[in-house]
């Protein structure tokens, strides 16, 4: 009698759990913050707490000056790893799980990935679309969609190369200004066994700069949906490109850039340039024994047309779904970003990268350059570059996850498949993807 | 069945006075292993098993005009196996188990018969040694290792090169063997342990008479040894084959060293990308029952294999 209870008391019990289990398992991310009401700001003189989650370093020092003018609104910060090293993945559970910071550091490119999640606040509705005339246009329009603004950029990576003069000398070389004659010199140096630069088949983001230079916008956000167009002649072209400078062993693909490897090969001069953003100056400078050895030049252009730069990486600070304040954080997040002072002590503490504010490249970016041999470089290679931007480009809910894709096409390159084909096959799959979301996309024409 | 009924019915009684302090002690002194086992063990994985059957549908660019989710039945799963990164990284680690395991598992058999033979010197500090590479976490031994693996780095390339020979551990066609390197040096002295453990439950008894009847070190290896410890190469090889479907730590670590690595390069680095990098917890735990699954019927059909011979 005892033991048949005790038995359907189990069973009980372990259907009880089951169905709590499965109605408790909503997949999170349903709901969005953005259709119920704004939360008003905090009563005037009560105190107001804001996490801020962020990969940069020494935020808090920046964040103390915030805090010393704004004693009701204190900041604080809290470092994670860098975006999908860990950071995002801790996000995305913080999220799901209902909490979260109020404020964090995501990037321009995952800005649509957190909004799918309904990860974070339209700031249109706390009124940042005030602040649009400060930031740089390429920027505010990268973190806009359909008439909301879901971060506040802080920083960006226009383009240029970096080149080590005595290996460009040695062939009597002067910086290319195509790529035609970026080819040229590769050519010159192969003779020396230098690689003119590594081109990475695990990290698609420096082909898709080159694309977005070359005038491509993969997707475009329309009334029906999505299209998305990776096969047009700006993207063909590039692949082209760099299919016939991997063949012909110009470029390596043996390691990426700023890995290890990558270092000891800029070090000992077997890599003479990188083309990257105005940001990887702090990791040229990471060369051994490179001071002086480099220099700044222009990013080559492509013959048939597109823009003067391209741009690498850049970030946000966004504020979260879960945010108890979130009119005080955006107020935080313009200051930081939108303000001098903040720009002048990101750049001191924190090391970002290019100065989203129209006309300011920060107190600490002017002057020349021991390390590049004296060069003014900022006012001189990257200020017009970051001037010479693809508007049209805009990235998409699932971006890493077509990065992905991109690269795992990519990395059949040394088995033989070509970049062009990579890039259709990759389309297709990307388009595969959208749908798996239960997203609404086509196929654009081109 | 009925004989239990009886038995219950005729034990009415005596079962009414078991609801006394004494009987319900075993599960108060349980309780708080229990609550832990449900809350992080078996609700995880009711949880997991229950959104691998969900589906999210979006309207709108992000899902801004409305998201819904519905039981979807099996349509994950099938997600799941048309992602042919996640096949092939099954597939990887098949090929992996049948090369890395045997060797591990003959290696630590082999340490652990030096170290219990009769000829043996400083079997205690040697054991040590060979069991020191498990005490390092998976991460930190994968780090110790790229040093040896980086080019430029890596003095074990530059003398290879001095000698002419061009090595990359790094490449496509070699990074799975670097990884399998790395485990079989970290977890070989776990095994060896387990083996050792089992050789010195032999009684000594079976030594004497071998010794008595002339057999040879080699012949008491074959017809003593291994027989007797077969109980625990099973175990340690059932361990390893689910130890390698759940390969992670290290090859998420040389995937910042060698390009070979993608996101999905194993199961679990599968299924950890979709759910926190693509966000798509619904497929993701769909991928985690598979592999569950794999580990069950593989770990299942080499218990059935091993016991039809014996």
């Amino acid at each position: 009698m005892t033991r048949l209870t005790r038995r359907q008391l189990m069973t009980l019990g372990l259907g009880a759990a089951t169905a709590t289990t499965l109605a408790g398992c909503a997949t999170p991310g349903m709901t969005s913050v953005n259709t119920a009401p704004t939360l008003p700001a905090a009563a005037d003189g009560k105190p107001v707490t804001l996490t801020y989650w962020a990969w940069l370093k020494d935020l808090q020092a920046v964040a103390d000056i915030w805090n010393a003018a704004n004693p009701h609104v204190q900041v604080r910060t809290v470092w994670i790893p860098s975006s999908g090293q860990g950071g995002y993945q801790k996000l995305y559970t913080a999220l799901a799980a209902g909490g979260g910071p109020d404020l964090a550091q995501i990037e321009l490119r995952a800005i649509p990935e957190f909004m799918l999640v309904n990860g974070v606040v339209d700031l249109a509705r706390y009124g940042a679309s005030g602040d649009a005339t400060t930031f740089d246009p390429t920027l505010w329009g990268q973190v806009s969609f359909s008439d909301g603004v879901y971060g506040i950029p802080q920083d960006s990576g226009p383009m240029a190369t970096f080149y080590q003069t005595a290996a460009f000398e040695a062939v009597s070389a002067k910086p290319p200004t195509t790529w035609t004659e970026w080819a040229q010199v590769a050519v010159e140096l192969r003779k020396n066994k230098v690689y003119i630069d590594c081109f990475s088949i695990s990290d698609p983001s420096s082909f898709v700069a080159y694309a977005t230079q070359a005038g491509a916008a993969w997707l475009k956000a329309d009334t029906d949906g999505w299209v998305l167009n990776m096969t047009d002649e700006a993207t063909l072209a590039v692949a082209r490109f760099f299919d016939t400078a991997i063949d012909s062993d110009l470029v390596t693909t043996a390691f990426a850039l700023y890995s290890p490897p990558w270092f000891a090969a800029a070090a000992n001069g077997s890599l003479a340039s990188v083309t990257d953003a105005s940001w990887a100056d702090a990791l040229v400078e990471g060369v051994a024994n490179g001071e002086g050895k480099w220099r700044v030049a222009p990013m080559p252009r492509w013959e048939h047309g597109g823009y003067g730069s391209s741009y690498r990486g850049g970030s946000t600070t966004a504020v979260l779904a879960h945010s108890a304040h979130p009119a005080e954080a955006l107020a935080f997040a313009t200051w930081l970003n939108g303000s001098h002072e903040g720009i002048d002590a990101l750049i001191k503490q924190s090391g970002i990268g290019w100065s989203p504010i129209k006309d300011y490249i920060g107190a600490d970016r002017t002057g020349a350059s021991d390390f590049f041999q004296g060069q003014d470089y900022n006012t001189d290679v990257f200020l017009p570059a970051s001037t010479e931007q693809n508007d049209k480009w805009q990235w998409w809910p699932i971006t890493q996850q077509s990065l992905n894709i991109l690269a795992d096409e990519f990395r059949r390159k040394p088995s033989g498949q070509t970049l062009v084909d990579s890039v259709a096959k990759a389309e297709a799959s990307i388009l595969t993807a959208f749908r798996n979301k239960g997203l609404t996309i086509r196929k654009g024409e081109a | 069945m009925s004989s239990t009924a009886q038995t219950s019915e005729k034990a009415g009684p005596r079962t009414r006075r078991r609801s006394t302090p004494t009987s319900r002690a075993p599960w108060l002194l349980l309780a708080p292993f229990l609550v832990v086992f449900l809350l992080t063990f078996i609700l995880p994985i009711l949880a997991a098993v229950g959104s691998s059957f969900v589906q999210v549908t979006r309207k709108g660019l992000f899902g801004e005009a409305g998201v819904s989710q519905e039981f979807a039945w099996f349509h994950n799963y099938a997600l799941a196996l048309q992602n042919s990164s996640f096949i092939s990284s099954i597939g990887r680690m098949f090929l992996f188990g049948i090369v890395q395991v045997p060797i591990m598992i003959a290696l630590a058999t082999v340490l652990a018969f030096l170290l219990e033979s009769a000829s043996a010197k400083w079997p205690g500090a040697f054991r040590a040694a060979y069991f020191l590479p498990y005490g390092v976490p998976g991460v930190i031994a994968t780090i110790l290792w790229t040093f040896l693996y980086v080019p430029g780095l890596s003095p074990v390339i530059d003398v290879a090169k001095w000698m002419g020979i061009d090595v990359d551990f790094l490449g496509a066609g070699t990074v799975l063997w670097s990884i399998a390197n790395i485990v079989t040096w970290s977890y070989t002295g776990y095994n060896m342990l387990i083996i050792i453990a089992q050789l010195k439950s032999i009684p000594g008894e079976l030594y004497e008479a071998a010794h008595i009847d002339g057999a040879s070190p080699w012949r008491v290896a074959r017809s003593i040894q291994v027989p007797l410890i077969a109980p625990a190469l099973m175990l340690t090889t059932v361990f390893s084959i689910i130890g390698t479907l759940q390969l992670f730590a290290e090859p998420q670590v040389l995937m910042s060293v060698s390009p070979a690595i993608d996101s999905q390069y194993t199961p679990n680095l599968s299924a950890y990308t979709t759910a926190f990098a693509y966000n798509d917890y619904n497929v993701a735990a769909a991928q985690a029952v598979l592999i569950a699954l794999v580990a069950f019927v593989l770990s299942f059909a080499f218990l059935r294999l091993t016991n039809r011979k014996s």
